[in-house]
C-alpha cells in the first residue's frame, strides 16, 4: 500500500481545517473549534491506528502500544520517530518530537527572545501562541484515537514552552 | 466450504456478519459466532493456553462443533474475525491467508471517512471484497 | 451411565470361594474384603455345593457360528459365579483323627478336583488348626497334598492362634492364586485369537476373546492390557459394520452400537482413571467421528440420535467425576500437538450440550418414526413380549411355549415397533432440560456467559414448547440482556419473540406492549446482512426484518388504541387497554426502550432571572418504524409549577386529558408525529417564579386515550448513545439545532432569587477603638418591597480569616476572650429599648446576632444599631444580611436575601509610656545596675528611700481628637506591705483636656521606695476618656467615657551603698567663680574607700584634688569642696567627675545631664515671676 501523499498538500490541508473552523464554523467559540478539530483528528487516528497494526502481534502492555506510537506510528506520519520517550510510571507519558514537522513551518514571533517587545504586546504574543496550540489539536486527537482503539483510553494534550520542539503529554485514564 | 465470517466489534458488538449457506442456518451461524466470543476472551485472557505464539493475532481453531469448525483472529483494536467452516480438514496455513486478507479488507473499509469507528460495515465494496476472499478460500493452496 | 449395569459401570473384583469350616467363613470373607486390592468371597456352606461350578456340557459340541457379539451375563458371571479359587478348609480332627475321615476329606478332594479341572479354577487346601498343640503329621499333610494335587505352597496352615497372621498368609496366597487364575485365562483366550485366524463371520469370536482378554487383565489390575485389548476388540468391531450379515440390518447396528458403546466406555474410563485426559478426550473425539454418521435407515434414525446422546452425557458424567482430579487443563491442551484440542473439549458442560442437542434430534426424528408407526397402528400388542435376549444389543420375543419360554428372533419391523414403544414411555423434554441445565450452569460457574446463554436459549425453548412460561421467562430475560448489551440484533429479536409470545400467552399487557415495542425498535431492517432466515428457526415473532417490526408497531398501535381485544390474542380477553385498566410505561435512562421515546430537554440559559421567561427546547427522538401520532404530551419539572401541556392540534382534544389538568398551563402545538430517526424539536418559553434549580424531570407521552409513556428526561450534553442503535450506521444528528446547546445543553437551570428592593445600610462612622462600644447603625429601608417576615442576620468575621478569639485564650471562659464581641442590638432611635421585645432579638452570641424585623410597608424604614466591643486592635467584618419575603404568604414565598458588608479596624485609641527620674545630682550606686550586663527584661532598678519622680505620658494614637477625662495610677499593693508610698492626684481634670491626633499628655507621681523589695509594683495608670464629638452637645451623655488602664512595669528597690550627690548653683556667670560640692555618703554600716578623680573641663578652671583615694565612715558623709571659674557661656559640661568604690570594685559617673550647668555670660535679671516656670523650676529641683 504504498500510496503516498504530498507533504505540502497535507500542511495545506492542515492549516485549512485550522482556520475553517477557528474563523468560520465557530468563529467565536474556541472551545467548540477545538473540540470538533480533536474530533477529527481521533477518528485519523483510530483508523491509522487500524492500518498500521496489521501484520503485528497484539500488545501486550501499555509501554508497548506507546512505544509503537513513538517509533512505527510516527515514522508512518513524519518520517522520523519521537525523539524523547519519558515516563513517570503511573500512567503518564511525555512524547518529545524535537523538531514537530507540522510546526516547522509556522511563523514564530520574529523576536521571541527580545523581552521588552513581547512585554509590549502579550495580546499578540498569546494570539500567536492561541493559533499555534490550534494546530496542535489535530495531532493531540490523532494520538488519542491511535491509543483508544488500542485499548487505552487516554487524554493527550501538547506543550510548545520552546518551539519548534513539540511535547505531547499522554495521560493514561484509570 | 465457509459458511459464516464475521467481524466484531471491541465491545464483542457484530460490524458483520455474513453466511455462505443456503440461507436455513443462518441464525445458528449467529449462535455459533456469538459463542466463539467467549474462546476468544478465554485465549486473551489466559495467554498461557493459546497457540504457538503469545499475542499473535491468528488465534487458530476456536472449537469444533459438531458440523462446523470455528476460527478466530484477534487484532491489536480488539477486532475479531471468525471463520467458521465445514471444511473437516483445513489447512492452518489456509485460514492464516484467508485472515490476512479479510483483514486487509477490514482496514480498507475502516479507513474510508464516511465509515464512522465502531459502526457496522455496510460498504458494499467490503461485502464484494469478503466475498471474493471466502470463495478463493482454499483454492490457492490446491493450486 | 446409570443406566449401565452394575458390572459394567465398577472395575471388576477377584472372586474366590471357600468351603468347609463354615464357622470360620465370615472371617475370612470380610478379612478378603477389606484387603487392597479387595477380594469377594463366596462362601459354600457345603462340599456338596461344589457342583455349582461344574461347567454345563455343550449341547453342540460342533463349532456353530456365533449369534452374538457379547453374551449378555459373561461378565456378571465371572463376577458373581465363578470363583478364580476355590480354598477347601479342612480341620485338624478332619485330617489327623480315624481313617473315616481320612477317607472322607480324600473324597471332598477328589469332588473338588473333577469340578473345578474344566474351569481350571485354582484350588487351595487350608488346613485348620485351632489349638497349639494341634499338629498335623508330616505324612498327612504330605498325602493331602498328593490327593490335592498341589505344591507345597498351596497347602495352607491356618492357625487359629496367630490368626492376623493366618489371615495375612491365607490372603495373599488367595491374591497370588486368583491372578495365576486370571492370567492363565487370560492366555488361554489369547492363544485361541492367535491361533484362529477369523474370517468374516468369526469377527464375533475375536471381539468376544478379545473383551475377555480384557476383562481378566482388569481382574488382575493390569490396565495397559485391559486397554490394549478393548482398544483391540473396539477396531474389530467397527470392522463388522458392513461385513457382518449375521442380523437384520436395523438390529445388526444396534448390536454393534451398542457393543461400541460398551467398549468406549471401558476404555474412556480406563482413559480417564489413569490421568491421561487428553488422551481420553482425543479417543472420544474420534469414537464420535467413526459413528456420528452411521445413522441407520430412515426409520431408525432416532435410536442413533439417541445413542449418540447418551456416548456425550456419559462421556460428561465421566469427565465430570474426574474434573475434580484434573486441576490444570492449560496442560493437557498442550499435550497433542496434532490435532490441537480446545479449551470447551476439556469441559463436561461441552458434553452434556452435545448430549442435549443430539437429544433434540432424536425427538425431532422419533416424531416422525412415531408417525409413520401410527399409522400402522398395531404397536402396542407385539412389544410387549420383547425382552432383552442373552446377547449384548440384542433382543428378542420370549413366546411361551408350554412351561418353556422361548427366544425368538425379531425382525426389523417388529424392532422397531418395540423400539418406538419403548421410546414413547421418554418425556425427552424433561431429559433435554435437565443436560442443558446441567451445562449452563457450568458454563456459568466458569464465566462462559456467551455458551451458557446459548444452553439457556435452548432450555427456555423446551420450557416455552412445554408451556412453562414463567420459567422460560426469566431465562430468557437473562439472555435478552446480555444481547442487548452486545448488541446482537438477530439473537436479540428470537428472544423477544419468545419473550412477547409468554407475555401473550399469560396475558400480561404491558410485559407484551413493551416487548413489543422494543423489537420494532429495533435495527432490524432491510439491510445487507439481513438473510432470509428460515421461517422455522426465528421463533415465533419470525425473521428479523423491517417488515416484520412495521407488523408489531401496527399491532400494538392497535392495542393501545383501546378500539379492539385484538383477535390474534387467542383465549385471552384481559389484554385490552380501557379506562380501568390503562397502561403507563417508564422509560429510563437504562431501559431498552429508550429506542422507542428518547426525550432530550435544554433549557436555553443556564442561569435564568425569577419571573422571566427562557426558551426550553423539548426533542423526541423514536426508532420505531412507523410515524407517531402522539396526542398530548406533558412536561413536568421538579417545580410542579412549571408544567405544562402540549396539545396536538390535529386531534381532538379528549375531554378527560383536560379535565385531570385544571390550571395547567396548556399549549398547542400544530403537529406531534414523530417519524423515525427524526428528531421532533419543540420549543417554549418557560418562567419560574422560585429561585433554585428548574429541572425538567419527565415527558409523558400520551397515545390513545389510555396509553401513557413516562419518558425520562435527558440533557443533551450528557446524553449516551441510544443502546443498540449506536452500532448502526445511521444519520445522526443532534436533538438540537444549535450544535452548540447539543453540546451544553442542559435538562436543569438556576433559577436566581428575585432582585431584592430593600436598602441596607450600614452607618458606621471611622475606626473603632478598643475598649469603647462601638455603634453601627443599620437601617433598613424599603424602597419596592414590602418586608414580611424579616430577619437580620450579623456576623463578626475575622478579616484574617480565623476566629475571633485567640486559641490560647479560649481556655479561660472569660468574657475577654472575645477579642471583639457583639454586645448588643438597641432598637432604632427614638424607641425605648423596652420596646424591641425579647422575642425580637432573638439571638445575640459573641460574634453573630439575629433580629427579626418587624413588618415594613413598602416606603417605610427601620433601624437598629449595633454594639461592638474590641478588646484587641484588630480589624474586623461585619457581614449584615436581611433575610425576607416580599409576599404576604409565608409559606409559599421565596426569601429575598439582602447582604451587606463593613470592613472595621479596631484600633487602641491611647498609648501609654512612662518614664522614672532619680533625684537632680544625686546619683546612687546601685549594685543590680553595675554587676550584670544590662538585660531588657530586667525590672529597672530604684535606690531606696529616695524621693523618685514618675512621669506618665499618653498619647493620642487615634485619629479623632479625644477628651482626656481623667487620669490616675491606681497603686495594687497587695501582698507587699507599705512598699512605698506615692503621692496620687486622684482628682479628674477640672476641664477635659483635649488632645488632638499624636498629642501627648503627661503627669507626673513622685514615688518614694521604703521597702527594700526585689519587686515593686508602681501600679496602673488609668486614663478615662471619650471621643471629641462635634455634636457633643445634642447627643449628650449618650457618649460614654471609656477607661483604659495600663498597668506599669515592675521595679527593683535596692538600698545604694553609696550616693554621690553633685551640689552646685543651679546657674554661673560668666567669670564669676562659684562652689562645687560633691557630697559621697555611705549610707551602709561599713567603712568605704573610694577613689575619684575629677577631670579638667575646658570651660571651667578649677581648685581642688584631681585624683585621691579616702575612706568615707559608715552612715557619714564625705564632701569634697572645689571651686570653678567657668570660662565659656552657655550649657557648659562641669568636670567629669568619677567615682570607684574599691569595696565593690565598681565605678560610676554622675549622668551628663547631672553635671551641665548654664552659664549666663552675665548676671541675669529675672524680674516677672512666671507660674509655669515656677513649676518648670521645682519640677527641676525636685
Amino acid at each position: 500500500m504504498g500510496r503516498e501523499v504530498s507533504e505540502s498538500c497535507v500542511d495545506s490541508l492542515l492549516t485549512e481545517m485550522v482556520s475553517s473552523y477557528c474563523d468560520r464554523f465557530y468563529a467565536n467559540k474556541p472551545d467548540l473549534a477545538a473540540r470538533r478539530i480533536e474530533a477529527i483528528g481521533f477518528q485519523v487516528g483510530l483508523q491509522l491506528s487500524e492500518r498500521y497494526t496489521m501484520e503485528r502481534p497484539r500488545f501486550s502492555d501499555h509501554l508497548e502500544a506507546i512505544k509503537f506510537i513513538c517509533k512505527d506510528f510516527w515514522s508512518e506520519l513524519f518520517k522520523k520517530q519521537i525523539d524523547n520517550l519519558k515516563t513517570n510510571h503511573r500512567g503518564t507519558f511525555v512524547l518529545q518530537d524535537n523538531r514537530f514537522r507540522w510546526l516547522a513551518r509556522m511563523s514564530v514571533d520574529p523576536s521571541p527572545e527580545n523581552g521588552d517587545l513581547s512585554q509590549d504586546n502579550p495580546p499578540a504574543e498569546n494570539k500567536a501562541a492561541q493559533a499555534t496550540s490550534m494546530h496542535l489539536y489535530f495531532p493531540c486527537g490523532i494520538i488519542r484515537g491511535a491509543l483508544s482503539n488500542l485499548g487505552i483510553p487516554c487524554a493527550v494534550t501538547a506543550d510548545i514552552s520552546n518551539l519548534p520542539a513539540c511535547s505531547f503529554v499522554v495521560r493514561i485514564k484509570a | 466450504m465457509i459458511v459464516c465470517v464475521a467481524v466484531v466489534g471491541h465491545q464483542n458488538n457484530p460490524l458483520y456478519i455474513q453466511s455462505f449457506t443456503e440461507a436455513d442456518d443462518a441464525l445458528k451461524l449467529h449462535h455459533i459466532v456469538h459463542c466463539s466470543l467467549d474462546v476468544v476472551d478465554e485465549r486473551v485472557n489466559n495467554p498461557k493456553k493459546s497457540g504457538p505464539t503469545l499475542n499473535e493475532t491468528f488465534l487458530g481453531l476456536l472449537y469444533p462443533t459438531e458440523n462446523y469448525k470455528v476460527y478466530g483472529y484477534l487484532t491489536n483494536t480488539k477486532v475479531k474475525f471468525i471463520l467458521v467452516t465445514t471444511d473437516l480438514d483445513v489447512r492452518d496455513a489456509d485460514v492464516r491467508n484467508f485472515f490476512r486478507r479479510f483483514h486487509a479488507a477490514y482496514v480498507d473499509a475502516v479507513s474510508n471517512p464516511f465509515h464512522v469507528p465502531g459502526k457496522k460495515i455496510t460498504s458494499r465494496t467490503f461485502a464484494e471484497r469478503v466475498s471474493t476472499i471466502v470463495k478463493s478460500f482454499g483454492l490457492s493452496s490446491a493450486g | 451411565m446409570e443406566e449401565y449395569p452394575e458390572e459394567l459401570r465398577t472395575p471388576p473384583v477377584t472372586l474366590i470361594s471357600i468351603v468347609g469350616c463354615p464357622e470360620l467363613h465370615t472371617t475370612i470373607s470380610k478379612h478378603l474384603h477389606s484387603e487392597q486390592p479387595p477380594i469377594n468371597t463366596l462362601a459354600l456352606p457345603d462340599f456338596t455345593k461344589i457342583s455349582l461350578f461344574s461347567k454345563p456340557e455343550p449341547a453342540d459340541p460342533s463349532p456353530s457360528p456365533p449369534i452374538g457379539i457379547l453374551k449378555r451375563d459373561w461378565l456378571t458371571k465371572h463376577r458373581t459365579k465363578i470363583p478364580s479359587v476355590l480354598a477347601a478348609l479342612f480341620s485338624h480332627s478332619q485330617l489327623s483323627s480315624d481313617p473315616a475321615a481320612w477317607l472322607q476329606v480324600c473324597s471332598h478332594i477328589d469332588q473338588i478336583k473333577t469340578v473345578l479341572r474344566p474351569r481350571n479354577i485354582k484350588l487351595l487346601v487350608v488346613v485348620v488348626l485351632s489349638d497349639s498343640n494341634e499338629d498335623v503329621s508330616e505324612d498327612r499333610m504330605l498325602a493331602l497334598r498328593k490327593r490335592a494335587d498341589l505344591d507345597s505352597k498351596y497347602v495352607v496352615v491356618f492357625n487359629q492362634n496367630e490368626y492376623s497372621q493366618s489371615l495375612q498368609r491365607l490372603g495373599s496366597v488367595l491374591a497370588e492364586l486368583a491372578n495365576l487364575y486370571y492370567r492363565d485365562e487370560g492366555r488361554r483366550i489369547k492363544l485361541r485369537i492367535e491361533k484362529k485366524t477369523f474370517s468374516s463371520p468369526g469377527l464375533e469370536l475375536h471381539i468376544r476373546y478379545c473383551f475377555k482378554v480384557a476383562v481378566y487383565a482388569e481382574f488382575r489390575r493390569d490396565w495397559g492390557e485391559a486397554l490394549r485389548f478393548y482398544d483391540e476388540a473396539y477396531h474389530i468391531l467397527r470392522q463388522m459394520i458392513g461385513t457382518s450379515k449375521r442380523l437384520p440390518a436395523i438390529q445388526r447396528l444396534v448390536e454393534i452400537k451398542i457393543v461400541a458403546e460398551q467398549l468406549n466406555f471401558k476404555i474412556s474410563t480406563l482413559l480417564l482413571h489413569a490421568g491421561k485426559v487428553a488422551e481420553a478426550i482425543t479417543w472420544f473425539r474420534q469414537h464420535n467421528a467413526s459413528y456420528r454418521r452411521l445413522v441407520g435407515t430412515p426409520e431408525a434414525i432416532f435410536l442413533h440420535w439417541e445413542w449418540l446422546s447418551r456416548q456425550f452425557l456419559v462421556f460428561a458424567e465421566l469427565l465430570d467425576k474426574s474434573s475434580a482430579v484434573i486441576k490444570n487443563i492449560s496442560s493437557l491442551v498442550l499435550a497433542t500437538t496434532e490435532k490441537p484440542l480446545t479449551e470447551w473439549e476439556s469441559r463436561p458442560a461441552y458434553y452434556y450440550q452435545l448430549a442435549a442437542q443430539y437429544l433434540e434430534e432424536k425427538r425431532s426424528s422419533f416424531e416422525i418414526a412415531l408417525s409413520m408407526s401410527e399409522t400402522a397402528n398395531e404397536i402396542n400388542n407385539s412389544a410387549e413380549s420383547v425382552v432383552p435376549s442373552t446377547y449384548v444389543g440384542q433382543f428378542a420375543r420370549l413366546l411361551e411355549q408350554g412351561d418353556t419360554f422361548v427366544m425368538q428372533p425379531l425382525t426389523d419391523e417388529e424392532y422397531i415397533r418395540f423400539a418406538v414403544a419403548e421410546g414413547k414411555r421418554f418425556q425427552d423434554s424433561f431429559e433435554i432440560i435437565a443436560l442443558l441445565k446441567k451445562s449452563y450452569e457450568s458454563y456459568s460457574n466458569l464465566k462462559v456467559q456467551r455458551m451458557a446463554s446459548l444452553c439457556g436459549f435452548h432450555m427456555a425453548r423446551e420450557h416455552y414448547a412445554v408451556g412453562e412460561f414463567n420459567n422460560a421467562k426469566p431465562l430468557f430475560e437473562g439472555i435478552a440482556n446480555l444481547y442487548r448489551q452486545e448488541g446482537w440484533v438477530t439473537l436479540l429479536w428470537e428472544v423477544l419473540g419468545y419473550l412477547q409470545e409468554c407475555a401473550r400467552k399469560h396475558g400480561a399487557v404491558k410485559d407484551f406492549i413493551e416487548y413489543s415495542l422494543e423489537m420494532a425498535a429495533l435495527p432490524a431492517s432491510s439491510g445487507t446482512d439481513t438473510q432470509s432466515f428460515r421461517f422455522k428457526d426465528c421463533g415465533p415473532a419470525g425473521p428479523a426484518s423491517l417488515a416484520q417490526r412495521e407488523v408489531i408497531h401496527k399491532e400494538v398501535l392497535v392495542l393501545v388504541s383501546g378500539e379492539s381485544g385484538l383477535a390474534s390474542v387467542e383465549n385471552s380477553t384481559n389484554l385490552k387497554i380501557t379506562g380501568d385498566n390503562p397502561l403507563h410505561l417508564e422509560i429510563d435512562l437504562v431501559s431498552p426502550l429508550r429506542s422507542v421515546l428518547l426525550a432530550s430537554v435544554a433549557f436555553h440559559e443556564q442561569i435564568i432571572k425569577p419571573n422571566s421567561s427562557t426558551l426550553i427546547t423539548l426533542s423526541l427522538l423514536s426508532q420505531l418504524p412507523l410515524t407517531v401520532e402522539i396526542d398530548q404530551l406533558e412536561v413536568q419539572f421538579n417545580q410542579s409549577d412549571c408544567n405544562f401541556i402540549i396539545m396536538n392540534a390535529q386531534r381532538s382534544p379528549l375531554a378527560s386529558m383536560v379535565d385531570d389538568k385544571q390550571g395547567c398551563r396548556v399549549e398547542t402545538s400544530p403537529s406531534l408525529t414523530l417519524s423515525t430517526n427524526r428528531w421532533l424539536r419543540l420549543t417554549y418559553d418557560i418562567k419560574s417564579d422560585q429561585s433554585g434549580k428548574l429541572e425538567c424531570t419527565s415527558v409523558i407521552a400520551k397515545m390513545g386515550p389510555h396509553f401513557t409513556i413516562c419518558c425520562r428526561a435527558e440533557s443533551p450534553a450528557s446524553m449516551d448513545d441510544l443502546p443498540i442503535w449506536k452500532f448502526e450506521d445511521r444519520v445522526e444528528s443532534s436533538p438540537t439545532k444549535d450544535p452548540a446547546l447539543a453540546f451544553t445543553g442542559q435538562k436543569a437551570a438556576q433559577v436566581e432569587e428575585p432582585d431584592p428592593q430593600v436598602d441596607l445600610n450600614l452607618g458606621a462612622s471611622g475606626p473603632a477603638f478598643v475598649g469603647e462600644s462601638f455603634i453601627v447603625p443599620v437601617t433598613v429601608i424599603s424602597t419596592g418591597h414590602a418586608v414580611y417576615a424579616g430577619e437580620l442576620k450579623i456576623n463578626l468575621v475575622d478579616v484574617r480569616g480565623g476566629g475571633l478569639f485567640s486559641p490560647r485564650e479560649t481556655e479561660s471562659l472569660s468574657m475577654d476572650s472575645h477579642h471583639v464581641e457583639l454586645l448588643g442590638i438597641s432598637g432604632p432611635e427614638g424607641e425605648d429599648e423596652t420596646q424591641l421585645g425579647t422575642d425580637e432579638i432573638k439571638k445575640i452570641q459573641k460574634s453573630f446576632g439575629l433580629v427579626s424585623v418587624p413588618f415594613l410597608k413598602c416606603g417605610e424604614s427601620w433601624s437598629c444599631k449595633l454594639e461592638i466591643k474590641w478588646h484587641r486592635p484588630k480589624p474586623v467584618m461585619l457581614f449584615v444580611s436581611l433575610g425576607y419575603s416580599p409576599h404576604s404568604n409565608e409559606s409559599t414565598a421565596q426569601k429575598v436575601n439582602v447582604h451587606k458588608s463593613l470592613q472595621i479596624e479596631g484600633k487602641t485609641a491611647v498609648e501609654f509610656s512612662h518614664q522614672i527620674m532619680l533625684p537632680f545630682r544625686r546619683d546612687p550606686l546601685l549594685l543590680s545596675r553595675i554587676k550584670l550586663v544590662p538585660d531588657p527584661d530586667q525590672p529597672a532598678s530604684l535606690p531606696l528611700s529616695e524621693k523618685i519622680v514618675l512621669i506618665v505620658s499618653v498619647k493620642n494614637s487615634a485619629e479623632v481628637p479625644l477628651r482626656l477625662l481623667s487620669m490616675s495610677l491606681e497603686v495594687d499593693n497587695e501582698g507587699i506591705e507599705g512598699s512605698c508610698s506615692m503621692q496620687h492626684e486622684h482628682e479628674t481634670l477640672l476641664d477635659p483636656a483635649l488632645l488632638v491626633p499624636g498629642e501627648k499628655f503627661k503627669k507626673v507621681f513622685t514615688v518614694i521606695s521604703e521597702a527594700n523589695s526585689s519587686k515593686l509594683r508602681l501600679g496602673t495608670v488609668c486614663v478615662r476618656w471619650r471621643r471629641d464629638s462635634v455634636n457633643e452637645e445634642k447627643s449628650g451623655s449618650t457618649i460614654v467615657s471609656v477607661l483604659t488602664t495600663q498597668t506599669l512595669p515592675d521595679v527593683n528597690v535596692e538600698l545604694p551603698p553609696l550616693v554621690v550627690s553633685l551640689d552646685c548653683p543651679p546657674y554661673a556667670i560668666l567669670g564669676d567663680p562659684f562652689t562645687f560640692l560633691v557630697k559621697i555618703q555611705n549610707q551602709t554600716q561599713l567603712l568605704q574607700e573610694v577613689k575619684f578623680s575629677l577631670a579638667d573641663a575646658q570651660s571651667f578652671v578649677l581648685s581642688g584634688s584631681h585624683n585621691d583615694t579616702v575612706f568615707v565612715l559608715p552612715k557619714s558623709e564625705y564632701i569634697l569642696n572645689y571651686k570653678l571659674v567657668p570660662l565659656a557661656s552657655g550649657i557648659q559640661q562641669l568636670p567629669r567627675f568619677t567615682l570607684t568604690s574599691e569595696r565593690y570594685s565598681a565605678g560610676f559617673q554622675p549622668s551628663v545631664t547631672a553635671s551641665t550647668i548654664f552659664v549666663f555670660p552675665s548676671k541675669p535679671h529675672f524680674k516677672v515671676a512666671d507660674v509655669e516656670d515656677k513649676r518648670r523650676e521645682s519640677i527641676v529641683a525636685e
